[in-house]
């Protein structure tokens, strides 16, 4: 029996804007106007400042851990741009530039770092998830929203972030799986910076690419420059076309790098190269941005100046609004799981104690809560 | 988790700068009393057990106190800074905050230059520049001159050796700072314009000082207790106060041990340290002297035998010394503990190593000999019962059976919890590491 090949496969890797500012135009012209890419500076600018601010409050005790979005806004940006407003955007935590974009007020970031759970309270009309912090889990979200979606007829697309190492948990594995198997308009992105917190890409996959993984489910892959805006609105576009026109996933693998820690509770010095860390630096998705606009003389050291004071002035009031939102009330970390909420809780609720904590309740069970009793 | 900050601006408590940080160490100030900051200008840098952070000002006012000095290790929920009247007044009510807040972002903006250099290409450059210049500390005259060389004539250099004074502390008034030696009689007080009674000892003819820069006093550098250097001291400390000491040696004659590390070495085409061989033989004479492989829970006043082994390894590295610990060493075969050894020290030596890794352990081994020395008093590794310290192997001529033969002997030094372990016990189980060190074939056989 001759031995024949049965299946081929390639990675293509798509490049537009690159790090010295070199524009493939045959690729990337018309792809962006240039009204929109001086927008997309400007709230990339914006993001960045916010992404500072940020830090410096969970340092001075003014919010809880933080991850630092810095070095990868041009990922989630570039596919918020593509996408249309009633797209699901189903993100894990470092992806606030395309959140903004795709409507999520600012504030809301802030407040979910700050433990309100109101921060993930999304806006009617805003398709966002809540930030997903367990890794993994908004995979199986999106594909269960792309499918609730073809169910109803709908013809909205999720389009999911993760990273390098969510690709490594069975629940990327059982999304793709059902994505691919079900024809569901699902665009995956795998935003790969390198290291899951401490644990370098190279170590938890064997393959050259991570874009490969999702060849096994049969879907199409792509690798794409992830700190390159006009590289994921082509890469997002077409696979965004392939998901609402076929209903069929695709698998994208941004390649970027996160500047900063991996959140306020680490140190990234302690297991990466500052030499690697200062060639990224150079790859910054934003400096290339204003390389493109200052060849094109979209842009000034005035504007320039004017952007930095709004950013200033727009993320201080968003600090504002965060910081000065009414208290929350003990009840709010019953209210927001539920649609009704269950007896138990419901007595947990009204006497504002549990078993759990060795407070037996049940001296207030009979008065307060007799219609409710305990299962 | 965020703490809460007060409502008026007083004052600043110290946050939880990581996640479940309790406590950090205050490393420098960025700032000094009495003045102005911005809001997110960074005050203090701090070293948590994670990381060196920056910690900003959470708002804009004047520093009217920090509390805590350099080298402080500072609670979380402390405060770390009061704020004068400057802030106070803006806070009070809502609205007048809210006119505080736009006058800062106007200031702000004023200021713009400096801040947004960081804001486009990252922060770290433009944030580090603008605090450069609040670090460089106030110095007073007389010190000033002292960082760098003085200026004076060969006889006035003179005068000040033979007073025994370093001319570099002594702040010059003569022509383009000169040191007169007017200035060198002023410091040491036989000046006519000052007489300090207290001074005058130092006028006292000494004799000549080392050709070094030194200090009156003689301190070259003062050195704070800080960072992995504190961890030491703290431990060490604890240990001498607590454990009972005592100390058994003996020599173990390594000659058949050294030949097979030898043959080893040949079949596997590198150097096998005698490390191995000696941890090899501690498992298993912990396995048949248990009461030294414990740990001793003070408060309880409990001794712990432990079931497992871990061996710490006592690593000398830049920052100091550390001790790494390889968790059931008893179930390693030689070459795997060989391994181990050398990756923990790798570790260690470039501070990748993870917390954990240096806590847990049962007993410890320090391979001092690799430095030199023969016999020592190693320090227990507290809550730990005993440690060994290996010296320097040497050839020796030693003697059996009435016959002189040239040999090598290893240098042991046990040093036990008298409290837990008897003197017997600790000579038996030294006794029972130097037998298998003797007989390589029983302590590698099974």
């Amino acid at each position: 029996m001759p031995v024949k090949t049965v299946y081929e496969t390639s990675i293509e890797h798509v490049s537009i804007l690159d790090e010295h500012g070199k524009f493939d135009a045959k690729l990337g012209e018309g792809l962006i106007p240039d009204e929109d890419v001086v927008k997309l500076y400007e709230h990339m600018s914006v993001c960045r400042h916010y992404d500072e601010v940020a830090f410096k409050l969970q340092r001075s005790g003014r919010m809880g851990t933080y991850p630092q979005n810095m070095g990868q806004e041009a990922a989630s940006l570039g596919a918020a741009y593509a996408l249309q407003k009633d797209d699901w955007f189903v993100t894990c935590y470092r992806e606030n530039a395309g959140l903004f974009w795709h409507g999520l007020p600012m504030e809301h970031v802030l407040l979910h770092w700050m433990g309100d759970e109101r921060g993930n309270e999304i806006p009617e009309g805003c398709y966002c998830t809540p930030l997903a912090i367990p890794i993994g889990t908004q995979m199986l979200h999106a594909a269960g929203l792309a499918w609730a979606a073809k169910y109803n007829g709908e013809n909205r697309i999720a389009c999911t972030f993760f990273g390098d190492g969510a690709t490594s948990e069975g629940d990327f594995h059982e999304a793709a799986n059902f994505a691919a198997n079900l024809d569901l308009p699902v665009v995956f992105v795998c935003q790969n910076n390198s290291w899951a917190i401490s644990v370098p890409t190279k170590i938890q996959c064997s393959a050259p690419t991570v874009a490969q993984r999702g060849i096994a489910y049969g879907m199409p892959c792509v690798q794409v420059d992830g700190n390159d805006l006009f590289a994921m609105v082509k890469v997002i576009r077409d696979a965004a076309v392939r998901a609402r026109d076929e209903k069929r996933p695709t698998f994208i693998e941004a390649v970027t790098y996160r500047l900063g820690d991996h959140t306020t509770a680490d140190d990234a010095r302690r297991y990466r190269d500052a030499d690697e860390v200062e060639m990224w630096k150079k790859r910054d998705p934003l400096i290339r941005l204003r390389l493109f606009l200052d060849e094109r003389k979209l842009w000034t050291t005035k504007k320039e100046e004017a952007l930095q004071a709004s950013a200033k002035e727009i993320v201080s009031a968003v600090v504002k609004r965060a910081e000065e939102i009414a208290e929350p009330t003990t009840n709010d970390i019953f209210d927001h799981t539920f649609a009704e909420i269950p007896p138990n809780l419901r007595v947990q609720r009204s006497t504002l104690r549990t078993h759990s904590l060795g407070q037996d309740p049940s001296p207030l069970r009979d008065t307060q809560a007799a219609s409710a009793p305990t299962r | 988790m965020a703490i809460k900050q007060p409502a008026d601006k007083s004052h600043f408590i110290l946050p939880d700068l990581g996640e479940g940080v309790h406590e950090a160490e205050l490393i420098r100030w960025r700032v000094t009393p009495g003045e102005t900051v911005e809001e997110h200008q960074v005050i203090a840098e701090m070293e948590t057990d994670k990381a060196l952070v920056e910690v900003p000002s959470p708002w804009a006012g004047t520093i009217a106190k920090l509390n805590g000095n350099e080298g402080d290790v500072l609670v979380v929920g402390s405060i770390l800074v009061e704020y004068g009247t400057g802030s106070k007044a803006g806070a009070a009510s809502p609205p007048k905050a809210a006119k505080n807040a736009s006058i800062t972002a106007k200031a702000a903006e004023a200021n713009g230059e400096r801040e947004d250099a960081g804001t486009v290409v990252g922060s770290v450059d433009a944030t580090l520049r603008v605090s450069d210049a609040f670090t460089r500390r106030r110095h007073d005259p007389a010190t000033a001159t002292r960082t760098g060389k003085a200026l004076a004539t060969p006889s006035v250099r003179r005068i000040a050796r033979e007073r025994g004074v370093d001319i570099n502390a002594v702040a010059g008034t003569g022509r383009g700072g000169r040191v007169t030696a007017s200035d060198v009689l002023a410091f040491t007080g036989d000046g006519n314009a000052v007489a300090t009674p207290g001074r005058t000892a130092a006028a006292i003819p000494s004799p000549p000082p080392a050709p070094v820069t030194l200090s009156a006093d003689g301190i070259a550098e003062r050195i704070p207790f800080r960072g992995v250097r504190r961890k030491i001291a703290n431990a060490l400390d604890r240990s001498v106060k607590t454990a009972v000491h005592f100390t058994v040696v003996d020599e173990a004659d390594v000659t058949a041990l050294e030949a097979k590390r030898a043959e080893y070495g040949r079949v596997l085409g590198r150097k096998i340290s005698l490390l191995p061989f000696v941890m090899t033989a501690v498992c298993r004479a912990l396995r048949i002297h248990p009461s030294l492989n414990a740990n001793v829970d003070d408060e309880q006043a409990e001794i712990l035998i432990k079931g497992v082994i871990n061996l710490g390894c006592a690593v000398d590295t830049e920052h100091g010394l550390m001790v790494p610990v390889i968790d059931e060493a008893d179930t390693l075969s030689l070459l795997q503990l060989a391994d181990s050894v050398g990756e923990v020290a790798r570790s260690c030596r470039n501070r990748t190593i993870d917390r954990e890794r240096l806590v847990g352990g049962t007993f410890t081994i320090s391979n001092v000999g690799s430095y030199g020395g023969m016999f020592a008093t190693p320090i227990i590794n507290y809550p730990e019962v005993a440690i060994l310290a290996a010296g320097r192997a040497a050839e020796r001529v030693l003697t059996k059976n009435g016959m002189f033969y040239a040999g090598v002997i290893l240098p042991l030094s046990l040093s036990c919890d008298h409290r837990v372990v008897d003197g017997a016990e600790g000579a038996r189980f030294l006794n029972t590491v130097v037998k298998l060190l003797e007989d390589p074939e029983t302590l590698l056989g099974d």
